[in-house]
């Protein structure tokens, strides 16, 4: 099943009275149960895909589907609404607020929806990501590792259909990145979900089971990349399943 | 709420700060209408125990009791449900035996007929029954020690009045009252005592359903309501005036200085409030956060400054005139507060104009 979808969709800038297209006429889906890597040099159009999929800017042309809604055709509003459902951000700086605890974090979705605060799914999630012990922290109180792990939790707790993984390893040693990346891979599997991280650490890709290679806004599958066995698969823990 | 109070709670210094400027703020404003109050009661509580309607003044006195003089047989020309007879004389007094200048108190007499309604209910001792007794006001004896069966000198003459009674509230032009009969004001002002038809008074004061019922014969007198002759009190409505723009210009100051913290502090966490939009937390949710949190600051710092205030007026020496009551405090404290969650509506538009795209890059 496909939980997130872009069709035909192409983004263009006016600068001035020239055109410019940061992202060409891209099709491209990811399915559940799907972790999949968008890598490519700065500047090349990851960051316009991720944002546009993502719903916070529109495309110039075609559509985005998310979990079966016209995500690029609703009204603001709807859009907002639909983000905080259906999408887990996870961002290079962390997407926690400074000044909640790891725990709190959680609450605060709960307390957006008027929820009760689902304090099992919570203890299941920290126990997933190994973050128990950190509940009662602050983030300035984690090391980056473990704000990305909580970062996970966060975007993962109100159950999105979608990741998105912005560089979510950019300020991560190799340890902690292989790390993080391997729990993605995992609550990916795990749950269901459709994961999409940009990332230009090719370090990482081997846990995605697909590859995506971007430059000057044309996005293509890394054939060679793609289903690639890894070395190290029996240290994965599960990681590749399929 | 939930977002509001986590960050007070994380930010203690930061947020101890503003909560601090709001306690100065607000105690300044509590505690100057206070003064204001108390000030503007010491004008006219003597007035308002009267409870009467109006006041007759003679047309020349340009409503200034002090230059008011009419014979004591206008009494009977004015058709009034209730009159009453009042002379009105400032002077200075010592008690008997000083001699120093510290020792000069300034007080009013109001001569007055004992059977009238204007005699003043006596909280200890008794009424006048002769001439040179008096009646005084409570606060002779709070702020300046005189008691019962205590004789007062007057100041420039020979005269002495023996206190023999005191009342409350009773204070006019910021002095102490003096009540006393008819003849001993006389013997004051003019020192010489008529008491027929002649003899001279002030004002007559009247009770009656409708002022504009009172029906006076004499054009050279006129007819005040009480509320009219207030405002004419002399300084009266400047003193008010003055004290109310000054509050009046702090609470909006306030808001201000709540305003700019609170735009500071959205600016600060604007990239914070962008991941926030990503997320999907909606802009009304981190609005109404931001609106939370300046109304629960305003709130703890409006009650700090209010507990400091009553804690100030409890130990404030009776010669300041300091007087509230909860109708000011409450309607301060809303004020406050609703101006400060007004100054917070300018970072709502902070808030709406953070795009969610700047999280990502």
């Amino acid at each position: 099943m496909k939980l997130i979808e872009a069709i035909d969709v192409s983004k263009t800038f006016k600068d001035g009275s020239r055109e410019i297209t940061a992202l060409n006429e891209t099709n491209f889906s990811v399915e559940a149960g799907e972790f999949v890597a968008v890598i490519g040099p700065s500047g090349s159009g990851k960051s316009t895909l991720l944002t546009i999929l993502g719903g916070l800017q529109q495309p110039s042309e075609g559509k985005v589907l998310i979990n079966g809604n016209k995500f690029s055709e609703v009204s603001d509003k709807d859009r907002t609404q639909l983000r905080f459902e259906e999408i887990g951000f996870i961002l290079q700086a962390s997407n926690l607020v400074p000044f909640l605890t790891v725990e709190d974090q959680m609450r605060l979705v709960n307390k957006v929806k008027s929820d009760a605060y689902d304090e099992e799914k919570a203890n299941k999630l920290f126990e997933a990501l190994n973050i128990t012990e950190l509940r009662d922290k602050y983030p300035k109180d984690l090391s980056g590792g473990e704000r990305q792990r909580a970062a996970i939790a966060r975007a993962l707790f109100h159950d999105p259909s979608v990741i998105l993984a912005d560089e979510p390893t950019a300020s991560l040693d190799t340890e902690r990145a292989v790390e993080v990346v391997e729990i993605l891979a995992r609550e990916t599997k795990d749950k269901e979900k459709a994961t999409i991280m940009v990332t230009h650490d090719e370090r990482l890709i081997g846990y995605c089971d697909k590859v995506y290679y971007m430059e000057d806004g044309e996005l293509r599958l890394d054939e060679d990349k793609s289903n690639k066995e890894q070395p190290d698969e029996d240290e994965l823990d599960g990681t590749t399943t399929e | 709420m939930f977002l509001a109070w986590n960050e007070i709670k994380y930010s203690k210094t930061r947020f101890a700060l503003i909560i601090g400027v709001i306690v100065l703020v607000s105690y300044l404003v509590y505690f100057l209408t206070g003064l204001a109050y108390g000030l503007a009661q010491d004008n006219r509580t003597s007035v308002d125990k009267w409870e009467a309607d109006a006041i007759v003044l003679t047309d020349e006195s340009n409503a200034n009791i002090g230059m008011s003089m009419m014979p004591l047989g206008e009494r009977d020309q004015v058709d009034a449900d209730e009159v009453a007879v009042l002379g009105q004389a400032p002077n200075v007094i010592r008690r008997e035996g000083e001699t120093s200048e510290e020792a000069k108190i300034n007080v009013t007499f109001f001569g007055i007929d004992p059977d009238e309604f204007i005699m003043p209910e006596v909280i200890e001792g008794e009424a006048f029954t002769d001439n040179y007794e008096v009646i005084a006001d409570i606060s002779l004896q709070e702020e300046e020690g005189i008691e019962l069966g205590d004789k007062l000198t007057l100041a420039g003459s020979d005269i002495e009045v023996e206190v023999v009674g005191f009342t409350e509230d009773a204070k006019f032009n910021v002095a102490p009252v003096l009540y006393t009969t008819i003849a001993t004001y006389q013997d004051v002002r003019f020192e010489a005592i008529d008491e027929s038809n002649e003899g001279r008074i002030s004002a007559l004061v009247l009770r009656n359903d409708s002022v504009s019922g009172i029906d006076v014969e004499n054009d050279d007198l006129v007819v005040y309501t009480i509320s009219e002759y207030i405002e004419e009190l002399p300084g009266y409505m400047a003193q008010l005036l003055t004290f109310g723009l000054m509050i009046g210009f702090l609470i909006v100051i306030a808001a201000v200085v709540i305003g700019i913290f609170m735009y500071v502090l959205t600016v600060q966490k604007s990239s914070m409030f962008g991941v926030m939009k990503a997320q999907g937390i909606s802009t009304g949710y981190i609005s109404s956060s931001v609106v939370m949190q300046t109304f629960l600051l305003s709130l703890m710092g409006t009650l700090t400054g209010l507990a400091l205030t009553v804690l100030t007026a409890y130990f404030l020496p009776a010669t300041v005139p300091y007087q509230s009551n909860s109708y000011f405090l409450i309607g301060i404290t809303v004020l406050l507060i609703l101006f400060a969650v007004i100054g917070a509506f300018f970072s709502v538009r902070t808030i709406v104009k953070i795009d969610p795209l700047e999280a990502i890059d």
